[in-house]
């Protein structure tokens, strides 16, 4: 350990006891506020290589250079970025909750409607419970499997120190650190998050998901994800979860970056559903994430699909380079804002190689006092002949004090290459309701109906099992506001 | 009195659609009400369901015992009232299936009795599909969506097979229909009839009522009924039009 | 920067310069130069514009010397030319038209857009030199036709004109652009569609490479007036179009709908903003272009729905056909929604002439060329169909075939 950082964590076990915080937990966290030192202290916490840290100091550098970003449609209070903490270990048992009494009853309320087993639920809701219940030993028997097949699946920190050559190859390859300044926080600061390496030719049996990877509590705000699906392999990943997680912490910044090679598919599904604040708007997470696909090999494919229910702000883009020629890339999206919710989300599809593939079908839906943004950017490269794109994004108003809007860039530099995009805004029809209504169906009931209707082309896109938590998601998100 | 329509007067948009109109419907009966375009028909579908778009200046509507106007269009539904629409709208995304499965478990949840299950409610469609010559493919799309007219209707019938209602109106279902599909829709019709249930049947020709016998028929113009009779009314219709009346 | 040297230099030259509260609106306006409002990425009034070649503007304006300006035709025709923003005062029982001299201050505070970040509209407030005034008396039907001519090289016209079409007026109005000296001309146009009028506005551009042409346009509409504009740009040299309007009144409409083809390496910038700011209007924006060898061009289109605007009808189309590799389109198609009771709508497609509609002419025995024209006049024939005015229908085919003769 150099000098420098033993004087660092020196330094903040002082203050700590100054104000007579003297036992282990102390030395767990670091103080408020972001400088080199916090992050040496994070790097040092995870017992990372110094080629690591260095990786963290110079996006960190760069940070301090970039400008914020100008919130086009946003309305973003200031964010002080020395008044957070930039690292908690794992809450321990005594500070949690010790059974679901203890929690609040519309967050259980809401479990019980999507359906949510209650063992899950003390999980989710953040009760403290033994180590070993029944999930977690499914994931040990997955994770043997995955093992035989050469797949590597686990935490971000655990493949820095087990699988060096891959990290120092790929992080930052999608998303360089100083791309814009949540990237850049994002790589000083990181956590942890999930790695992912799926081997030549082999198509990962299971669906993905940090429900399955042991230690996958508390990955904090600072998310990075990483995933690499090698030549001809195939993987789906899952991100997040139906039900609305508990957290404390209000600024979300994660990074996930995909690299697909030569006829590589990667499928990678979210279901955003963190705190969105009250019903007056008060607090709420914000949710800044940069997701990016690179298509990089011949042939190769990357298909984000999200439902987006939650936060008070989202800013969100997952995007594809679709760098080999033949690649595709993908994008369907549904985006509910209720209350004071605001959310700014779309893609980015950059067609440089030939032949080259995209399609986006967006569909937003405003409620309350909302305002859902709808920004896309699809261009094509001198190069990218016979390129094509395809977009639909609709949009469907729920009252009258909500904002719905459309903001797409298209761009073509190749005379062979097609895009076409279209795009709707229009309020609930009357007649379906009237219709629905005739057949005995509430007014609230039929306004659900309708909504997963509209969505329906993108739910589909989810797999399985996840479809029909989704499809009850969306018809919680509606309630309260259908009067 | 099981329907009991008393000086009912209406207006849409500032038109005044129907004027002074009364109509009586006892249980078990088969009533069909003819009339030109224009004469005020499909509004009189709309407001015993309970459409929002128009303006009730006076009279009153008794459908077993209630006051029609204290319902809303769902109770109204869930009390027994069926409207076969003219023009069923198209619902993209929503699967026929599901949609007819709420449709039902709601009338029975109002009527305090058990709800069906998926399962069980699966067989019962695919039954009744059968019956109306339904392929069960179609019971896989989307409500209404991308069907021809002819299917349009048909899923009507079916609905209201599924559904058993107490009343049920049928808003000009035989218009469009080739005379194959015709026999289909009105063979579920005769099915259904029964001592305990009505029709309000209404229609533009005299064709639907060859195989659907009504009780009465009446003639509509200008918003309200200017001739009662039995069938032969229909086919002093048929034979003379309806200037005869005019 | 260098425009402020320019604009303190030339001052005495402008129009109003006597009046101080017209200097302090210019002096805003100069203050809103600041380097964030030069930002590209965030002012789409200069996408494609050299913003620092018009920032080092050498100011250069001459009256004309006395010219005919030839109003009167027949009864209710009337054509107008104007030489450097200029025309002879006329009134009769149908209009007025009337040259802007420095007693007419209020005309320069026309101006609804003051408050928006158009590069090219700060600019013509600040050096504004010359203009008309025309007023349609209510009631009125008449067609005019006004000629903008720059009468030399080397000039910097900067002219607004106002144009109110009283209530219950029928106008249509002819702009031809037709320059072939190298110099700027910012134009702003200012319409006031009043109650019940209708304007039907066609604008014809054929300039020469090296004439430089910013030609901008605000319409407020008032109960159900109805505008209707069409611009067509056939010119050599850079044309922006900016067209901004203002549904403010219940039941009116307007529709922006342009054509442009370009070649070489000529840019062609669009834009077209329409609000609705009142319940039972209808819009439309639809902008088509062609694009050859490595010409650039952009359609900006945005819908904006205020929240009492209910029942709006509202539609974007933008097509846009690349003919060369070489050659770039970008469009940015967007809505703004606030109110609920709402049909908008976008559509945008780019990309080459269609494979399969070309196949099936060359198996009919036409040639692959007279393939592509005939699909490319296809786009813009829909539209002439519905011209009912001969003239500009022979002059608007007139151009595009010797663009198509172009075309190899």
């Amino acid at each position: 350990m150099n000098s420098e950082i033993t004087k660092t964590i020196d330094d903040i076990n002082q203050e700590k006891y100054k104000y007579g915080f003297v036992t282990d937990i102390v030395s767990e966290s670091p103080k408020k506020g972001l400088d080199e030192n916090t992050i040496k202290f994070i790097s040092n916490k995870k017992n990372e290589p110094d080629w690591m840290l260095e990786w963290r100091l110079n996006a960190y550098r760069k940070w301090l250079k970039m400008k914020k970003p100008i919130w086009s449609n946003l309305n973003i209070p200031n964010i002080d970025y020395q008044d957070i903490y930039y690292y908690s270990a794992p809450k321990g048992f005594e500070e949690k909750p010790k059974d679901l009494s203890e929690v609040d009853p519309k967050l259980i309320e809401t479990y019980n409607k999507l359906g949510i087993p209650l063992a899950e639920q003390k999980v989710l809701a953040g009760v403290a419970v033994d180590a070993v219940f029944d999930s977690v030993s499914v994931a040990t028997t997955y994770k043997g499997e995955l093992e035989k097949l050469g797949i590597i699946f686990c935490s971000i920190s655990e493949a820095i120190k087990t699988h060096p050559e891959l990290i120092k190859k790929y992080l930052g390859s999608v998303i360089p650190t100083g791309d814009h300044s949540f990237s850049a926080l994002n790589s000083a600061v990181f956590t942890d998050g999930s790695f992912v390496y799926i081997p030549e030719n082999v198509k990962c049996p299971i669906e993905l998901s940090t429900y399955f990877r042991i230690n996958a509590e508390d990955t904090g705000q600072f998310e990075r994800t990483l995933i690499i699906a090698d030549k001809g392999s195939y993987v789906s990943y899952l991100e997040g979860c139906t039900a609305p997680q508990r957290d404390s912490n209000q600024l979300h910044a994660a990074n996930v970056e995909l690299i697909a090679l030569d006829d590589a598919e990667i499928k990678y599904s979210t279901i955003q559903n963190w705190y969105p604040g009250d019903e007056e708007g008060k607090g709420g997470i914000y949710n800044f994430v940069t997701k990016r696909g690179l298509c990089k090999g011949k042939n190769s494919k990357i298909s984000w699909t999200q439902v987006e229910t939650g936060s008070a702000i989202t800013w969100k883009y997952p995007s594809c380079i679709l760098k080999g020629d033949d690649s595709i890339g993908e994008f369907y999206s549904v985006a509910i804002t209720n209350n004071y919710q605001q959310a700014d989300t779309g893609t980015k599809m950059t067609h440089i190689g030939k032949n080259t593939k995209s399609k986006i079908i967006s569909k937003g839906i405003s409620l309350g006092k909302s305002q859902n943004t709808y920004r896309g950017n699809v261009s094509f490269l001198r190069k990218a002949d016979k390129s094509r794109n395809y977009t639909q994004c609709d949009s469907l108003l729920v009252g009258n004090n909500c904002g719905a809007h459309t903001i797409p860039y298209i761009e073509s530099k190749n005379s062979s290459a097609l895009v076409e995009h279209e795009a709707s805004t229009s309020k609930i029809n009357e007649e379906q309701l009237y219709y629905c209504r005739q057949r005995g169906l509430s007014h609230e009931e039929a306004v659900s109906l309708i909504v997963n209707g509209f969505c329906k082309q993108v739910l589909q896109e989810l797999p399985m099992e996840f479809a029909v938590e989704a499809q009850k998601l969306v018809s919680i998100s509606l309630e309260g506001s259908v009067g | 009195m099981f329907l009991d329509i008393k000086n009912l007067s209406v207006s849409v948009e500032g038109n005044q659609i129907l004027h002074n109109f009364n109509l009586q419907i006892n249980i078990g009966e088969v009533h069909a009400i003819m009339g030109p375009n224009g004469s005020g028909k499909s509004t009189l579908a709309n407001v015993l369901a309970g459409k929002e778009d128009y303006e009730i200046h006076s009279g009153q509507i008794i459908f077993k015992n209630q006051n029609l106007f204290d319902l809303n269009i769902e109770e109204r539904a869930k009390q027994g009232l069926f409207l076969a629409f003219q023009y069923p709208v198209e619902i993209p995304g929503v699967n026929i299936t599901p949609f007819l499965h709420s449709s039902i478990n709601s009338k029975l949840k109002s009527n305090n009795k058990d709800e069906i299950d998926n399962i069980e409610f699966a067989k019962l469609l695919r039954l009744k599909a059968k019956d109306l010559g339904i392929d069960k493919d179609m019971l896989k799309r989307s409500v209404n969506t991308g069907f021809s007219g002819g299917e349009k209707k048909r899923y009507e019938i079916l609905q209201m097979s599924v559904l058993d209602p107490e009343l049920a109106i049928l808003d000009e279902t035989d218009s469009g229909l080739d005379i194959d599909a015709l026999k289909i829709v009105t063979e579920g019709v005769n099915k259904l009839k029964n001592q305990n249930n009505s029709f309000l049947i209404i229609t533009h020709y005299q064709k639907l009522l060859d195989y659907i016998s009504p009780n009465f028929v009446h003639v509509m113009m200008n918003g309200s009924i200017i001739k009662s009779g039995d069938k032969s009314v229909a086919a002093d219709i048929e034979k003379n039009g309806f200037k005869i009346f005019q | 920067m260098y425009i402020d040297k320019e604009y303190l230099e030339n001052y005495k030259n402008l129009l109003f310069s006597d009046f101080e509260e017209v200097r302090e609106e210019r002096d805003n306006v100069l203050k809103k130069f600041v380097p964030i409002y030069f930002d590209k990425k965030n002012n789409e009034s200069i996408k494609n514009v050299d913003n620092n070649k018009l920032a080092n503007l050498n100011y250069n304006y001459k009256k004309p010397a006395d010219v005919d300006s030839a109003i009167k035709n027949s009864n209710n025709s009337y054509t107008i030319k104007l030489f450097n923003g200029k025309c002879d005062n006329y009134k009769d029982e149908n209009l007025e038209i009337k040259n802007i001299d420095s007693n007419d201050s209020k005309f320069f505070f026309n101006n609804k857009l003051a408050n928006t970040s158009d590069f090219l509209i700060d600019l013509n407030s600040l050096f504004l030199n010359c203009g008309v005034k025309i007023i349609v008396n209510k009631n009125k039907n008449i067609d005019i036709k006004i000629l903008n001519i720059v009468l030399e090289d080397g000039l910097t016209i900067f002219q607004k004109n106002l144009i109110i079409c009283e209530e219950g007026s029928k106008v249509n109005l002819v702009e031809e652009y037709n320059n072939q000296n190298s110099s700027i001309h910012n134009i702003y146009n200012v319409f006031e569609v009043k109650k019940k009028s209708v304007l039907n506005q066609f604008v014809i551009q054929n300039n020469s490479k090296n004439h430089e042409l910013y030609l901008s346009s605000y319409a407020s509409c008032m109960k159900s007036s109805e505008y209707d504009q069409k611009v067509y740009n056939f010119s050599n040299g850079y044309v922006r179009n900016y067209h901004y309007s203002e549904l403010v009144e219940e039941n009116s409409t307007v529709s922006h709908i342009g054509f442009f083809f370009i070649n070489s390496d000529n840019i062609s910038d669009n834009k077209t903003y329409v609000r609705h700011l009142a319940a039972n209007c209808q819009s439309n924006q639809i902008y088509k272009g062609v694009l050859t060898d490595k010409s650039k061009a952009n359609y900006f289109s945005n819908t904006y729905v205020d929240k009492i605007a209910q029942k709006t009808e509202g539609y974007q189309l933008s097509k846009g056909i690349l003919l060369s590799k070489d050659s770039t389109y970008f469009s940015k198609p967007e809505l703004r929604i606030f109110a609920d009771d709402v049909k908008c709508s976008h559509g945008s497609t780019i990309g080459p002439v269609d494979e399969n509609a070309i196949f099936y002419l060359r198996s009919r025995g036409i040639s692959k060329n007279t393939a592509i024209k005939m699909i490319i006049s296809s786009f813009i024939n829909d539209d002439l169909e519905n011209i009912s005015n001969e003239q500009i229908k022979s002059i608007v085919t007139k151009n595009l075939n010797e663009f198509l003769d172009n075309i190899v």
